[in-house]
């Protein structure tokens, strides 16, 4: 019984990055709602088995990874690596940088950096095709280090770096056509 | 841009993300003492994660909440 009331005490403080992680994951509230739910419960019945001292919080988002890998998933196939394409390394930098001077590039990018709203960066993110998507969540917004992703997804540690440098190339892509449909930046100079 | 820049784009997350031992951060760091352009894409990116993480949360509705507490109270307790 102490078991179960430390469980609520120590697991439920996670309850809100989790929920934004499977906002993310499932891209609408109701899903978000029974994934997070759903893990919950998986995590309380497998507490037992779970190492006092490690890792509580990589753990539940291993619960929540797993479950919505598997259930949530359209597609229930792993998908194979998904190809996003040559991408400009720094695309959103170099984009800003491409047109003038370095103060009106400096400028440019501050207005971008303020001017992108919760709701472009959310969709930005939701954008990226699923194993890059998953890996920038974990890495950008919760802060995970790659052993912690790797254990995480049960992928290699070189996996990861690929997918967070691949899909971190996708994101700041997805963000400058943000920026482009803002009218932050000028998509003239746009000249690709 | 020369191999050094090369090198210190290719490296930038791992920077970054704290990936990095300490020798090889203090080589990035002595090249961006001297490189301008590397470190105004190093800032840029820095940033970045900054604004994607501030724009990036969501609060669990408390009605959610809720139902987890009562979920958990309920569940018979595991042997």
């Amino acid at each position: 019984m102490a078991d179960q009331a430390r469980f609520e005490e120590e697991a439920l403080v996670y309850a809100s990055p989790l929920y934004a992680a499977a906002m993310r994951m499932t891209r609408n509230p109701s899903d978000a709602e029974d994934l997070v739910q759903e893990t919950f419960l998986k995590a309380y019945r497998a507490y037992a088995s779970f190492e006092q001292g490690t890792n509580l919080k990589a753990w539940l988002y291993r619960i929540l990874t797993n479950t919505f890998i598997n259930k949530y998933r359209r597609d229930h196939r792993r998908p194979s690596e998904v190809d996003l394409g040559e991408l400009e390394d720094l695309y959103l930098y170099r984009r800003l940088g491409a047109e003038q001077s370095a103060e009106s590039a400096r400028s440019t990018e501050e207005r971008v950096l303020d001017g992108l709203m919760e709701g472009d960066v959310k969709e930005a993110l939701e954008s990226l095709p699923e194993n890059f998507r998953i890996s920038v969540l974990l890495a950008d917004i919760e802060g995970f280090s790659y052993k912690e992703i790797a254990e995480i997804l049960d992928i290699p540690i070189g996996t990861v770096m690929s997918r967070l440098h691949r899909g971190r190339k996708a994101l700041e892509k997805a963000l400058w056509d943000f920026a482009a449909k803002r009218g932050l930046v000028d998509k003239t100079a746009d000249h690709e | 841009m020369n191999r050094d820049c090369d090198h210190a784009t290719e490296v930038i997350y791992s920077y970054l993300d704290q990936e990095m031992t300490w020798v090889r951060r203090t080589r990035i760091r002595w090249h961006l003492r001297r490189c301008p352009p590397c470190t105004g894409a190093y800032a840029f990116e820095d940033r970045l994660r900054i604004v994607m993480k501030e724009r990036c949360q969501d609060e669990i509705p408390a009605d959610l909440l809720d139902r987890l507490r009562s979920m958990l109270r309920e569940l018979p307790p595991v042997p």
